[in-house]
């Protein structure tokens, strides 16, 4: 898979999580879906579901287009060795 | 009121700040990225907590609990909701490439890394001109209302003057002799401290009030528009929306984020980091919400300001004094995280940025001049917090949506080989200035179309430096060549080559 396209479905993906930041719609459920553990409305777990799926996120977009420097070019770029903090 | 038990827990609490600081003495720190940025030598956790602790400040515990109060559980969503993914994805997205030039050119602000892609002091200088503008404010800002919000929870007992001394002096004692190294190993420290005593606070309210699912009946029962995000006027869809451009992007482009990112070992630390910096993010806004929320119930009867003492009180009138105690040492590890994160990299600005045009001055001299320059800006905040000028709280207000405004050009930089120098000038510029016209009621608001100012000035931020950068020569290809030249290597160049480290891959 082509670097673009991977970047292309980070792009994807990150649309997906703005729109279900932005899912007015699911402001409808609010009031008709059952308290989680018994104190967390729908409003509240929906960011705990959130959580899970941001994480998950983060990971597929580190999978997908988060290289680590090659060999060559870390020996360019490192001209020293970092100290340990 | 303050028992032997509490005194003692602050005692040992501050004991530690100092021998930070004590060590950090010891510590030979010759050059300027030794002393401001850890020599590039932060690890997973030091990265994590020292970017968690600057990440949270005063509001996270004060205001944010208070706009719960307001709003309901809503809050969560509306404050922190598009945080939790777009911050860990801006530490990818404009990060891990500023991480690579830090590398590459030694590069250690901002002002240095875009200056430096556009090969353009202007450029560097307007980075510089405008971090310090809503840096010095917001810097301010933390320390008033960290002060504030000590004095409230010692009842009075520590006046606010003292409790701004106390604050800044004990950032002192640790930063000006480790530099960064003292902040982080403080983060360590206090990012642990309040997460663990926020966790303990919200089960010890929640048994004093009955427990979890009892609060929540009574929620049901007396204030049920707190659990509908629609019946909440704080929370109307299209501030909602406008909400997405100021706090969540915003924080990469704070100078003390983006220069923990550069202070970053190696590529894999900032991939763990960005992967688990979510469930920090939303476990201590989490708490926030609930005592918020819970406090509507079991403190009515509060409006406005007064909402932002709703954690304080709820400590004051449900739990015993050693809590008292153990909510002074969260507001002052939260409050202190990120104050001495800001302090120090203001002073790195300076140091770094500015300074060196002025005179000329060694490696060693750099270290000296930044030490003396964090006294310096330490004391003048002191006095501008005793103060409070009208004008200093009001940039304040809007300094998170001055930040945002910034990272168009800062992610056109990193991405766009065509954006060029004028485009970044006038990018940097014009959403500024009609931000002041926005927030200052020089125009109507109508010209926003209702959105908060912040998202047509993002717009506006784009579409100019995509207008200019074509109606004005490209970048000659030599200095494209610099910045891509690099990326390309990186992220399209041959994978798996031996020592790579795994390409793609997190292991």
């Amino acid at each position: 898979m082509s670097f673009r396209i991977r970047l292309a479905l980070v792009g994807l993906i990150v649309m997906v999580m703005f729109i279900l930041h932005n899912s007015f719609w699911l402001w409808e459920f609010d009031a008709r879906i059952p308290l989680l553990f018994g104190f967390m409305p729908f409003a509240f777990s929906f960011y705990v579901g959130y959580t899970v799926l941001a994480v998950l996120a983060m990971r597929l977009i580190v999978n997908l287009a988060w290289p680590d420097p090659p060999a060559d070019v870390i020996k360019l770029i490192s001209d020293k060795e970092p100290s340990e903090l | 009121m303050i028992n032997t038990l509490g005194i003692g827990i602050l005692l040992l609490y501050v004991s530690v700040l100092i021998g930070f600081g004590i060590y950090g003495a010891k510590l030979n720190l010759k050059t300027s990225e030794d002393y401001f940025l850890a020599g590039r030598g932060l690890g997973s956790i030091a990265i994590f907590m020292a970017l968690f602790a600057s990440n949270i400040t005063a509001f996270t515990i004060i205001g944010h609990a208070g706009f719960a109060y307001q709003a309901g559980y809503g809050a969560y969503g509306y404050v922190i909701g598009w945080s939790i993914f777009i911050t860990p994805f801006t530490y990818y997205l404009v990060g891990y490439r500023s991480w690579l030039l830090g590398k590459r050119y030694g590069y250690a602000t901002q002002p240095q890394v875009f200056g430096g892609i556009f090969n353009s002091k202007l450029v560097a200088m307007l980075f510089l001109i405008l971090l310090l503008y809503y840096t010095l404010p917001y810097l301010v800002v933390s320390i008033i209302g960290g002060s504030l919000a000590f004095t409230t929870i010692s009842d009075g007992a520590v006046p606010y003057w003292l409790s701004a001394v106390i604050i800044i002096v004990i950032s002192l004692i640790y930063t000006i002799p480790a530099g960064m190294r003292g902040t982080v190993w403080t983060d360590i420290f206090q990012g642990t401290i309040f997460l663990v005593v926020a966790v303990m606070l919200l089960f010890a309210v929640a048994q004093a009030l009955g427990g979890f699912s009892a609060i929540t009946e009574r929620i049901l029962q007396d204030r049920p528009e707190m659990l509908q995000r629609a019946l909440s006027p704080q929370l109307e869809p299209i501030n909602w929306f406008s909400f997405s451009f100021i706090n969540s992007i915003a924080v990469i482009v704070f100078p003390q984020m983006y220069t923990r990112i550069l202070a970053t070992r190696s590529s894999r630390n900032l991939k763990q980091v960005s992967i688990y910096y979510p469930l920090a993010l939303a476990a201590i806004f989490g708490v926030s919400t609930l005592l918020g929320v819970w406090g509507s119930v079991a403190v009515p009867g509060l409006a406005g300001v007064d909402t932002d003492n709703i954690v304080p009180l709820l400590i004051h009138r449900f739990l015993s004094p050693a809590w008292m105690i153990l909510g002074l040492v969260v507001i002052l590890a939260v409050v202190k995280s990120s104050i001495d994160s800001q302090l120090l990299s203001v002073t790195h600005l300076v140091t770094v940025d500015l300074l060196p045009r002025l005179r000329r001055i060694n490696p060693r001299q750099l270290v000296l001049w930044g030490r003396l320059l964090l006294v310096i800006f330490a004391a003048a905040a002191y006095y501008i917090a005793l103060a409070r000028p009208a004008a200093i709280l009001s940039i304040a207000a809007f300094a998170f949506s001055g930040f945002s405004v910034i990272l168009p050009v800062m992610i056109g930089a990193l991405y766009w080989p065509r954006a060029n120098k004028y485009g970044a000038c006038a990018a940097l510029v014009l959403p500024a200035v009609m931000l002041h016209l926005w927030y200052l009621g020089i125009l109507p608001r109508w010209t926003t179309f209702g959105f908060m100012p912040v998202f047509p000035a993002f717009i506006l931020a784009i579409l100019t430096l995509v207008a200019v950068s074509y109606l004005t020569p490209a970048p000659p290809p030599e200095q494209r060549e610099k910045t891509f030249g690099i990326f390309d290597k990186v992220f399209t160049g041959p994978v798996n080559e031996p020592g790579s480290g795994g390409q793609h891959k997190i292991s």
